[in-house]
């Protein structure tokens, strides 16, 4: 008698189960067939806006109510999964080409507004860039060199111009170490994995870096095609109020004083 | 009555055997199959079985036709309605000696057949124990309790005690007799042990490279030159 | 102030897919194992092909099929409004493929050592073969079907290139804890990416050891002399 009535529970505790991880995965399954609600934005940005973004996004979120997340990653990257149908409503380019070529392809709802002009620093925790400037990438303690990928991350393609305008390829084209944007460039010289990098003024500018204890040297401007930046609208933002509504913040005064704090200079 | 007339090829770890089988078997007779390994026996059980296909022929029992190669009639095992004792790895591990049993029955069948066959196999003892915790004598009788849950006709049990000691195989041969006769059976031994044969059987169909040589009583059909080791094995029981 | 919201994502990402690879495991792996056509080779070795493809390449191919500029992505955003790029739901698609091999192979194993005259004796007492299948193979081959669901779901928490390519890195969507992690590093984050890390290791650890746990009270057999 017992026996029966153990195989019974088990049996009924085995269906169970089973119903109840049926019933679990039905109910991801639909939860994920939600409408789209106003009240949140995604934003893709280039790497280069990490901190500085952060900064305005908490401004904005001061005063409007509502979920804003935020995918860093290179210009390029995003902008490849934009035209691929990813849903961001908003798309901060480190390169105006970019946004410039989704508008092309009717992709964005806005025109593109330049929030900004980036510049390239040397950075390094071993050396002191200021010392000798660009030329201390020559230097023999230099094994290696981080750049970003200038395939598709904006800053990689100014850094390997300047190397070209400061007739260096040559002499460091081995030593370079690619980094998918950005960010992870940056992070390359911080661990020690690259001895110096080429990186973006705006992350240099930032605590986590300034905690580092590195140096920095302003690249020229006149050695590289000017870092443009622009933000756009895509087709995913359509109806969004709050999405429209971050977009002016973007243009306002607190937001542009942010911006400079980080090192971007105001557009001509 | 079982009407059998069949011919397989098969291949064998000694190269291609011819099977050709052609017999009948009646209704309430218990005859065994003898044969060395590799005779074909157990093949000509599986095919009566439904488990294996034979190539070409017939075989009716009580004029339903079960496989008919040239009508291509081939029916399942499921629905022949047959009891049969497997050698080893047969009970159901998951369930106990009595869930095996009760797993048999039929949708709208009375328990009651259940409890008549653990008294009929003294298996009431042992009804809730886990079938995979018993020793092999006991498997092999939970066995044959399971195969006849069903009342099926017929029986066919394929060397079922190969693996047990002599003592556990004179009680449990005792067991198969007591079945056949309580239910009416016709019933179909294949074994390659000469002592069980005599024992259990009338009539003895002699298998040998997958043709029956000889089909007879034991005594007549039997190799006689083992007299002396079958009395001695007999004095043993 | 840490975000919790990839470790739910991941707990989802994995149960969906772990669920939804043993429905179609158990069968996929059935008929390999009992097949007899010769043609069934190329089924199993399709199923085997993530085990052997890079991650990046199953990536790339699913991305261009789910991708709305393609003909397929097209079909199902026109028709049913359905998005499988950057997605949860493409994300589990993604995955029920990628950990394919990882269900079935255990599962085919654990078939074949069912032994067949368990089967027999089934369809000798007039079960049918789906009978069979549910009430004597499966229940027997308990430990086979349980590795198969830890595999993938081990297999699944450690995705991330092709969580990458189809899922890119939306919040709350598709950024699992393995890809928060590597975000976490990119942005410098060492302190979060080494919680998620630890919470991550740890929480696997207890799961196995927990499974193997049951998997062993479940072996132990009682031998008579």
């Amino acid at each position: 008698m017992i026996y029966k009535i153990d195989n019974f529970k088990r049996t009924y505790y085995a269906m169970n189960k089973i119903r109840l991880s049926i019933a679990f995965t039905f109910i991801f399954l639909v939860t994920q067939a939600e409408a789209q609600q106003s009240n949140k934005i995604l934003i893709a940005a280039a790497s280069d806006l990490k901190f500085a973004l952060d900064s305005v996004v908490n401004a904005f979120k001061t005063k409007n109510a509502g979920t804003i997340d935020v995918t860093y990653g290179s210009s390029g990257k995003l902008s490849e999964q934009i035209s691929n149908g990813a849903p961001f409503d908003l798309f901060f380019s480190a390169d105006i080409t970019y946004p410039n070529q989704l508008k092309e392809k009717g992709l964005t709802i806005s025109d593109i507004y330049p929030y900004g002009v980036g510049r390239i620093v040397v950075w390094s925790k071993k050396i002191n860039p200021q010392t000798e400037g660009i030329k201390s990438l020559l230097q023999p303690s230099v094994k290696k060199i981080a750049i970003a990928n200038p395939a598709h991350a904006p800053y990689g393609k100014r850094a390997e111009e300047a190397l070209t305008y400061y007739k260096m390829s040559e002499a460091t084209k081995d030593k370079l170490v690619y980094g998918e944007n950005i960010s992870q460039t940056a992070q390359f010289v911080t661990t020690g994995a690259a001895d110096i990098g080429i990186i973006a003024l705006s992350l240099a500018l930032s605590p986590t870096m300034k905690h580092e204890n590195g140096n920095y040297y302003l690249v020229p401007e006149n050695s590289h095609q000017p870092l443009v930046q622009g933000v756009v609208l895509t087709n995913h933002a359509k109806g969004n109020d709050l999405a429209v509504a971050f977009l002016q913040f973007v243009k306002s005064n607190t937001s542009q004083e942010i911006l400079r704090y980080f090192g971007f200079s105001k557009p001509q | 009555m079982i009407a059998i007339d069949i011919e397989k090829k098969l291949h064998g770890a000694n190269g291609e055997l011819n099977l050709q089988c052609k017999t009948q078997i009646h209704t309430g007779e218990l005859v065994t199959l003898y044969g060395p390994s590799g005779s074909g026996k157990t093949t000509i059980l599986r095919m009566i079985a439904g488990l294996s296909r034979p190539d070409h022929g017939y075989i009716e029992a009580d004029n339903h036709a079960w496989f008919n190669s040239q009508n291509k009639i081939n029916l399942k095992p499921q629905l022949r309605n047959i009891g049969m004792v497997f050698q080893e790895h047969s009970l159901f591990p998951n369930m106990t000696v009595r869930g095996n049993l009760e797993f048999a029955l039929e949708n709208s069948q009375p328990k009651k057949i259940i409890d008549d066959l653990l008294e009929l196999t003294e298996l009431e003892q042992l009804q809730h124990k886990k079938s995979s915790l018993l020793s092999g004598g006991q498997k092999q009788r939970v066995a044959l309790a399971r195969a006849m849950v069903r009342k099926p006709n017929l029986l066919l049990l394929d060397e079922p005690f190969s693996a047990l000691d002599f003592e556990m195989q004179s009680k449990l041969q005792d067991y198969i007799l007591k079945v056949h006769q309580h239910y009416n059976l016709t019933t179909i031994l294949v074994s390659h042990d000469i002592v069980e044969v005599i024992k259990m059987s009338k009539r003895v169909l002699v298998i040998e490279d997958g043709r029956i040589k000889k089909d007879g009583l034991p005594a007549d059909v039997l190799p006689l030159d083992n007299l002396r080791s079958i009395l001695n094995h007999l004095q043993k029981i | 102030m840490l975000d919790f919201e990839p470790f739910y994502l991941t707990f989802k990402l994995v149960t969906v897919t772990t669920v939804i690879l043993f429905f179609i495991g158990v069968p996929l792996a059935c008929l390999l194992a009992f097949s007899r056509s010769r043609f069934i080779v190329i089924l199993e070795a399709l199923v085997g092909l993530p085990i052997v493809l890079p991650p990046s390449v199953l990536g790339f191919y699913l991305l261009l099929a789910f991708s709305p500029e393609n003909a397929f992505g097209k079909f199902l955003e026109h028709h049913f409004d359905i998005r499988l790029v950057f997605t949860f739901p493409g994300l589990v698609i993604a995955s029920v493929i990628y950990s394919i091999p990882f269900m079935v192979q255990p599962i085919q194993s654990g078939f074949r050592m069912v032994p067949q005259s368990l089967r027999e004796a089934s369809y000798m007492l007039g079960k049918s073969k789906l009978t069979t299948l549910i009430k004597v193979v499966l229940p027997n081959m308990k430990s086979s079907l349980i590795t198969g669901c830890i595999l993938s779901f081990a297999h699944t928490i450690g995705e991330f290139g092709v969580v990458l390519m189809v899922g890119g890195n939306i919040p709350r969507e598709t950024r699992v804890v393995s890809i928060a992690i590597f975000d976490e590093v990119e942005a410098m984050n060492y302190n979060h990416a080494t919680i998620y890390s630890t919470i991550l290791l740890v929480f696997s650890f207890l799961v196995l050891v927990s499974v193997y746990l049951v998997n062993q009270r479940a072996h132990k057999v009682h031998y008579l002399s």
